[in-house]
């Protein structure tokens, strides 16, 4: 599909069409959805043998199980002979799936391996149970624990893909010897288009002052409290002393991975959260991480998504944003915390997080609000005729700026992010092999000039 | 995650347990506990936060688990247990914390406020060992519109445990409140209000 006429990423010019449009969504569903990576499962979600969750890439469902032998597989959940739901729980344990339909059974892996009165039924010369398991997801990767699955055989490999957005990547979920757990998770819906949720993460530090200004004054009135009955060290800035300094930067990778943040002052580090028992603890491991990452990640959390909707933030919010529809999307939000942490820090990691960024969380609410708003007015016409204004400092990234690979905004407002993803969802839209569509980008990325050598280009 | 037990029997309603008969007590406690909750229903449609406050006992619990959609056989833990998902797991503190976003009026979820109705219902009453403590069930039905065209509707089940406290504002306080909403996904784009 060509989307020309609406988004035009270079120059910083997007149409609300593409967040509206039947058409454009459908052709999403085709050349987005079923050509890219999408997060599936996290390890610690599939302890055991039988351990299974449900999952979406786009809108087809997906099975995730873990396999006798400690692989996994994936597999489409629906059934082959009349496309019923196979599996209808969201999580369990199990040996088999039987079909509520007619009552076909699958076994872990997805082969069929009963029919009811297969021998009354069907001819066994021309019925063979091994042509009908669900279609399997073709490729799946566990990148440091998360499973990650691409319906498309020509994709590039999952290191390929995140390219230099394994930087951003690492800073989430390498932290740590012993990787991340799941201590919660989320689900609820948004009548608005999926990519907003997307295309914040990517981009977008410059709403937060606004949109969540309310959050902001009240969490950091408790912090000031806090900080003066207990006297806790002031070496922590917060979040709104962040978001009034413009300092920072931005990343855009080349598939359409985006990430911000806010840089510390010198010595000061950000935390996962501004909560005491996790405050204290990522003290003690400081030097841990500064030496697993590097002191720059160590101190700089970002917001990010790996395109197309896996989004992460500092505070172990990670969720996947499935497309429902062009005026809809539903959010599947995990909270991880590092396994290593004591239980404390877990606790804490996971009550912050419900009270941010789930359905009721203090931060999260008021996205929503904004997203719906914006998805309503685009029903109009002429809301949709002028184009939007991604040009915020447009021409200004560089390669390697500060020493981080990709192209990189000297600021944390910026739309850079939004843009590399909108320029790589057109590209996907386009219908383009994949094998074209690596090759204009890899071209892209070399076009972008490297930043001087002495790394002095400042906000 | 943590694990699912399996449950020996067959899918009832994951609440709570269902002990042997429990003692309601008289008459006049009944309708005092009863008109409580109306009260404080009617304090939260009328945006009069501060005066709810007062009505939440300083060590409340006020908790919202998250329920998923399971296989039978493990149906009955189908609510996440305590330190699980939840939607609230709130303190005081905490919910003063939300009070206070609501009245910085940059609170967008609720600016312009949203018009909500607490319709509570299917009361009931129970004794527990402690005379002043009373555990109480409620069924909630919270109609909200705002805006222009925004509706929805939270419906769910409580409960609650509510304390006899004479020198409180409205005679009883809160002390516990478990939230149960009759949705695993919920079909509303936020829940930026109380239950
Ligand atoms: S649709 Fe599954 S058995 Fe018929
Ligand atoms: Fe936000």
């Amino acid at each position: 599909m060509d989307v020309s006429d609406w988004v035009d990423a270079r120059n910083g010019f997007i149409r609300g069409e593409i967040f509206t449009s039947e058409e454009v969504y459908q052709a999403e569903l085709k050349n987005v959805f079923a050509r890219s990576w999408v997060f599936l499962a996290h390890d610690s979600m599939l302890k055991k043998a039988g351990d299974f969750i449900q999952n979406y890439i786009g809108e087809d469902p997906v099975v995730v199980v873990r396999q006798a032998d400690g692989s996994v597989k994936a597999w489409l959940n629906q059934c082959r002979h009349r496309g019923m739901r196979i599996c209808r729980a969201d999580r369990g344990n199990t040996r088999y799936f039987m079909c509520s339909f007619h009552g076909w059974v699958y076994d872990r892996e997805g082969s069929l391996v009963q029919v009811p009165h297969e021998e009354e039924a069907y001819a066994p010369e021309t019925f063979d149970k091994a042509d009908y398991g669900p279609r399997q997801v073709p490729r799946l990767h566990n990148y440091k624990g998360f499973w990650f699955g691409n319906w498309d055989e020509t994709a590039p490999d999952f290191e390929d893909y995140i390219g230099d957005f394994k930087y951003i990547l690492d800073s989430h979920i390498d932290r740590h010897e012993g990787g991340l757990e799941v201590v919660g998770q989320h689900r609820w819906i948004i009548p608005a288009n999926w990519k907003y949720n997307a295309e914040q993460p990517s981009n977008d530090s410059y709403h937060a002052e606004t949109s969540h200004a309310s959050a902001l004054t009240v969490l950091e009135r408790s912090r000031k409290k806090r900080r003066e009955e207990k006297g806790e060290p002031d070496n922590r800035v917060s979040m709104a002393t962040r978001a009034a300094a413009a300092r920072g930067k931005q990343f855009s990778g080349g598939f359409g991975h985006g990430a911000g943040w806010h840089e510390m002052p010198e010595g000061a580090m950000r935390y996962q959260a501004e909560l005491p028992a996790t405050m204290e603890w990522e003290d003690s491991v400081r030097d841990k991480v500064e030496e697993r990452l590097d002191p720059y990640r160590n101190a700089n959390r970002s917001h990010a998504n790996l395109f197309p909707n896996f989004m992460m933030l500092a505070n172990g919010t990670m969720r996947v944003t499935h497309p429902r529809g062009p005026n809809e999307m539903e959010i599947w939000a995990w909270t991880f915390a590092p396994a290593e942490a004591p239980d404390e820090v877990k606790e804490e990691i996971r009550v912050n997080v419900l009270r941010t960024f789930s359905a009721a969380g203090m931060f999260e609410q008021d996205d929503a609000e904004n997203w719906l708003e914006e998805q309503r007015i685009f029903r109009g016409y002429m809301a949709r005729q002028d184009p939007l204004v991604y040009t915020m400092r447009i021409g200004d990234a560089r390669r390697g700026l500060g020493g981080v690979p990709g192209i990189i905004a000297p600021s944390v407002y910026a739309d850079e992010g939004a843009r590399g993803m909108y320029h790589h969802w057109a590209e996907l839209m386009s219908g383009d092999s994949w094998d074209d569509i690596a090759r204009r980008n890899a071209e892209r990325l070399a076009q972008v000039p490297h930043a001087e050598a002495d790394n002095s280009q400042e906000i | 995650m943590e694990e699912i037990p399996e449950s020996e029997t067959e899918a009832g309603v994951a609440t709570m347990p269902i002990t042997a008969r429990r003692t309601a007590p008289s008459v006049d406690v009944c309708r005092e506990l009863e008109q409580f909750l109306f009260e404080e229903a009617d304090l939260l449609d009328t945006w009069q936060f501060d005066a709810w406050l007062t009505m939440l006992a300083d060590d409340i619990h006020y908790w919202a688990p998250v329920r998923e959609n399971l296989f039978h056989r493990q149906r009955k833990n189908e609510m996440a247990a305590p330190g699980g998902s939840a939607h609230f797991d709130e303190t005081r503190e905490h919910l003063a914390e939300r009070v206070d976003r609501l009245k910085t009026h940059q609170a967008w979820a609720e600016e312009p406020a949203s018009r909500t109705r607490h319709l509570v219902t299917n009361i009931r009453v129970f004794e527990t060992d402690n005379p002043d403590e009373f555990e109480v069930e409620s069924s909630f039905y919270v109609f909200r519109t705002r805006s222009e065209r925004d509706f929805d509707s939270v419906v769910g089940k409580r409960f609650d445990v509510i304390r006899r406290v004479d020198d409180s504002a409205y005679g009883f306080q809160l002390a516990r409140r478990k939230i149960v909403f009759d949705m695993a996904m919920l079909l509303v784009k936020n829940l930026s209000l109380f239950y």
